[in-house]
């Protein structure tokens, strides 16, 4: 039976090394200004663990509405790749993967991100689908 | 509907989806039978036999056509005693390009944030020399 899984892909060109650009992804001081940031919102939690295995948790603050990520680090080779997984407890536990690849240019470096839901689409659509409308409503809200 | 299930994107920062069951959805889409088998499910539940009558073909042969709108998540089957009832599954396709137009602009949004958090790192250090 075929693994019906979705993804989505988005790629950036960047005007700087790979190497800033990778360790933007692990310094929690840059971190937290943009990874699971929303503009308007207060981070009110930033954490992270910059090693395989490690976890990260980051909470952002909007309109009063705290949205938390939490993830793992599952791969971490510098200046070039980084896969991690991530969920958001309040709406659903099972955790989505994401892929990060980092290739120099003449300019500076490519970023190609890669999001995989994790699990199967079909049990998604077995779910009521109400559930799944209202889960997608609410994160649409916090864009 | 072609159109929608189809939808490529190049933006500046070069957004494109990708899916395994989009790949099976455009295959399942270039056939003029299937597409005639979609829209007449559009209109409601119909049997195998009701799908394959305008097309004078065997059940055989309809029902390889279904298998591969099925692969593709647009139809869904149901079996009530010996007959077997298609269904289109819209919603579910529906609901997968919700997922991805989500991540896609959520995704795009981090990655320009990225690069302001790091072009105003680049100033800030610039400045302070």
């Amino acid at each position: 039976m075929t693994q019906k899984t979705l993804a989505v892909t988005v790629t950036h060109a960047f005007k700087l090394p790979a190497e800033r650009v990778f360790d933007a992804w692990l310094d929690i001081k840059l971190a937290r200004k943009w990874f699971f940031a929303t503009d308007g919102g207060d981070m009110v939690v930033a954490e992270l663990d910059p090693r395989v295995g490690g976890g990260f948790r980051f909470t952002d603050n909007r309109d009063g509405q705290e949205v938390e990520h939490v993830g793992e680090y599952l791969e971490i080779t510098r200046p070039t790749r980084i896969v991690f997984s991530f969920c958001l407890p309040a709406f659903n536990p099972k955790p989505d993967i994401v892929m990060v690849e980092i290739s120099p240019t003449a300019e500076g470096c490519i970023l190609t991100l890669t999001h995989t839901m994790a699990a199967e689409y079909e049990e998604y659509t077995d779910r009521t689908q109400e559930g799944w409308t209202k889960m997608l409503q609410r994160l649409a809200t916090f864009l | 509907m072609v159109d929608y299930l189809i939808l490529v994107l190049i933006l500046n920062h070069m957004v494109k989806y990708i899916s395994d069951r989009l790949d099976a959805t455009f295959s399942a889409l270039a056939d003029p039978t299937r597409r005639g088998m979609l829209a007449k499910l559009s209109l409601g539940e119909k049997t195998v036999s009701e799908l394959a009558e305008p097309y004078a073909m065997s059940l055989a042969a309809a029902s390889k056509h279904i298998k591969k709108l099925e692969t593709a998540g647009l139809v869904r089957r149901e079996v009530k005693g010996r007959t077997h009832y298609c269904h289109l599954n819209a919603k579910a396709m529906a609901e997968a390009h919700a997922w991805m137009d989500y991540y896609t602009r959520f995704w795009t949004g981090r990655l320009d944030a990225l690069e302001e958090a790091l072009m105003a790192n680049v100033e800030s250090k610039e400045g302070s020399q």
